[in-house]
């Protein structure tokens, strides 16, 4: 039975060390007390002396930075082997960058020895210390190295299911104990120029202080007046999201605040409402632009969103068509998502993130009413708007929405 | 065609161009058979070649057997499946021992054509699915077609087996539809047929379960599970490897059939497939068949023990650990 060679722990505090070489190679014979390895922590660089004799028959982590506890190599009988999941790990071909090499550590302890600690079991355990996977997800879990312990069963009582563990390997359960997908399995996508820029722009926006107001909708009369709608033009297929453009637009001009832009030197205040529809576009999120929607009717708003959403989708939009957007609706509503909370679109000051319309049951007058109802949580630049002026703002949406008449 | 024109037309094309082919059975001749199979055949064939018998099934078969051993190809029918009991010993002492017992020297050409099944309340002596008896015989083949075109070319094929095959038939499929070849096609004994491809379960379904299943498959698309379903077609030999193939594609099976579940068909198909596909399993492998009591006479009692199509859903879905 091979000892395994394990961080030690050289003063208080020290949570984990970097290897800097290994004074031993594979297959050296070792004596007890002799230097193993040079260490490299916070204070120093020492070389770490061997605890058992014996042949250094692996070495698990050639160099890199290690946490403390992790086991980097074995010390056994000649010719005595790991193993056979820790040998794999350490037989790639090419020596491991070191950042995947401190990962594949855990692996190695946790898989190629019983007693060695890992993290926080995230799985469900049957009273025995069994874990409950279908033989599908054991065997995908053994092809690539995943520690069942650490993948969340949804399956029936907690049962592993082949997608845990394919989801569950793309997200480590834990960063100290996440098991190291094997070389080949992870992907390197290129940045696109569009992934690109919703990461600048959304990291942006991070920065900016912001807050959220949420209220709940009657839908009734909107369903209403939408369904009536489809059937007098039957040509153009108006949709909840059009409604919302059209009534936020409407709520913009007559609270002018709200339409606004915060820049350093002064606050910029537009005259027309262009509304802003995320699109979940192949490619990634576009935002299109419906400009002027206060003076669009509900038919013309339906055709352009038709047009650009279309365009978005087919990757086809002219960056005219994303420009000058003064608010933005986010609606994953389709999505079944109840509620949520949008992400500013830099530099408009607003957003509004919408979720799906159910049926909910409502006090009214006394009694209890079951009602379609929408939650909408609007997300402003705090530097731009205040509290108040969202909230009125957000009435005036919610007002029209359960009584569009009063757009007019 | 029917499926029953479809065994009749399966029947006659042979008697027609084999003089070494006749039937024999209770009331086949001019009543045509319980079930109207043989309706009008004895007008073309004679007496001769579509024999009624005593209302004996162990002296029907055991002279089928004696036919067929003297080198005739007989096709016995035992008007219901319940009755295979009565020639049990024929079927499985003698027909299915001869070849082994002669070391070779003697085939048993023989069909033992039968039906049964529940739906039309025929009560518990006469609505039995009793195919599991005798797949557990070395020395039978048995077959359970559920189309009109697999009845015919199954039938073909078992009567021009050297062996003895016993022919399974669903009571309530006589009267269903379906397009045939012109021709008739000889179905290889021991090859499943794909229904319908999917991609989230597979259902094995024999007899009238295959189109309670493929009904099954139309309801769980709906709720966006992409369904297999394959009728084995032969029960015995079994096509393991289109069985074991889809359930290695759709990671999931449901086993049904209208036969009691419990040491039914369906736990030999669940043990083949647990075995030859285990690391391929990604839930428990569902059993669809009748709850374990004798068939009742009253049509809601009856509807209640025999599965249905609603039957095969609920173990789709438990599968999928969907909504049950």
């Amino acid at each position: 039975m091979a000892t395994e060679v394990k961080l030690p722990r050289l003063g208080q505090g020290m949570e984990s060390g970097t290897i800097v070489k290994w004074l031993k190679s594979e297959g050296e014979a070792v004596k007890k007390g002799d230097a193993l390895y040079e260490l490299d922590t916070d204070k120093v660089t020492q070389e770490v002396e061997a605890e058992a004799s014996g042949v250094l028959i692996k070495i698990a982590v050639p160099e890199g930075e290690v946490e403390v506890g992790r086991t980097i190599g074995f010390i056994g009988d000649k010719g005595e082997t790991v193993a056979e999941s820790a040998e794999a790990d350490s037989a790639k071909p090419e020596p491991a960058p070191v950042e995947r090499a401190a990962n594949d550590v855990p692996h190695a302890a946790t898989n190629g020895s019983k007693g060695s600690e890992a993290a926080a079991p995230a799985a469900a355990r049957e009273a025995g210390g069994r874990i409950k996977a279908s033989p599908l997800a054991r065997r995908i879990a053994r092809e690539r190295g995943v520690e069942l312990s650490q993948v969340r069963g949804t399956g029936p009582d907690g049962r592993i299911v082949a997608e845990d563990v394919e989801r569950g390997e793309t997200q480590p359960a834990t960063a100290a104990a996440a098991p190291a997908a094997p070389a080949g399995e992870v992907e390197s996508r290129p940045l696109s120029n569009v992934r690109k820029t919703i990461a600048r722009r959304l990291t942006e926006a991070w920065t900016v202080p912001a807050f959220q107001l949420t209220v709940d909708a009657d839908m009734t009369r909107a369903n209403q007046l939408i369904a009536r709608y489809r059937e007098l033009n039957p040509d153009v297929r108006v949709t909840v999201t059009d409604l919302l453009t059209k009534l936020c637009a409407q709520a913009l001009m007559r609270h002018r605040d709200m339409n606004v832009q915060y820049t350093e030197e002064a606050l910029l205040v537009f005259p027309s409402a262009n509304v802003g529809i995320a699109v979940a576009a192949p490619q990634g999120l576009v935002v299109p632009v419906i400009a002027g929607a206060d003076r669009l009717t509900l038919a013309q708003i339906a055709s352009a969103r038709g047009d650009v959403v279309s365009r978005a989708r087919d990757g086809k939009l002219r960056s005219e068509d994303l420009q000058g957007g003064t608010f933005t609706i986010s609606n994953l509503g389709m999505y079944d998502v109840d509620q949520f909370i949008a992400v500013l679109n830099p530099p408009q000051a607003s957003i509004l993130a919408v979720g799906a319309t159910r049926d909910k049951v409502v006090p009214r007058d006394g009694d209890l009413e079951v009602l379609p109802m929408m939650t909408l949580t609007l997300t402003c630049d705090h530097r731009a708007v205040d509290g108040a002026t969202g909230a009125d703002f957000l009435r005036t949406v919610k007002a029209y929405l359960e009584a569009p008449g009063l757009a007019l | 065609m029917s499926y029953r024109e479809a065994v009749r037309d399966a029947l006659s094309t042979a008697m027609r161009q084999d003089d070494d082919v006749f039937i024999m059975g209770e009331d086949i001749a001019e009543m045509g058979g319980s079930m109207g199979v043989t309706h009008g055949m004895v007008e073309e064939f004679g007496k001769e070649r579509v024999r009624n018998t005593p209302i004996s099934e162990m002296a029907l078969a055991g002279a089928a057997i004696g036919a067929a051993l003297q080198g005739m190809r007989p096709i016995a029918e035992i008007m219901y499946e319940d009755f295979m009991t009565l020639a049990s010993e024929q079927i499985v002492n003698q027909a299915a021992k001869h070849r082994y017992m002669s070391g070779g020297q003697l085939n048993v050409p023989v069909v033992f054509r039968t039906q049964g099944g529940a739906g039309w309340s025929p009560g518990a002596q006469h609505a039995q699915q009793l195919e599991a008896w005798f797949v557990h015989i070395p020395g039978l083949k048995v077959v359970f077609a559920s189309t009109p075109e697999d009845v015919r070319g199954l039938l073909w094929s078992s009567i021009y087996d050297d062996n003895p095959v016993v022919f399974f038939e669903h009571r309530t499929l006589y009267g269903i539809k379906g397009d045939v070849p012109a021709k008739i096609e000889p179905i290889p004994i021991g090859k499943a047929r794909v229904h319908r491809e999917g991609e989230d379960v597979t259902v094995i379904a024999t007899g009238r379960m295959v189109h309670e299943s493929l009904a099954a498959a139309v309801e769980a698309e709906k709720e966006g599970i992409s369904v297999e379903v394959v009728d084995p077609r032969t029960l015995q030999p079994l096509d393991e490897e289109t069985l074991v193939a889809s359930v290695k594609k759709t990671n999931r099976a449901v086993v049904a059939h209208e036969a009691v579940t419990k040491m039914g068909f369906g736990a030999e198909v669940a043990a083949v497939l647990q075995y030859q596909a285990f690391d391929w399993l990604d839930a428990p492998i569902e059993r669809v068949g009748a709850r374990f009591t004798p068939i009742p006479f009253a049509p809601v009692m009856e509807s209640f023990v025999v599965p249905h199509m609603e039957t095969v859903l609920e173990a789709i879905y438990r599968t999928v650990t969907k909504k049950s």
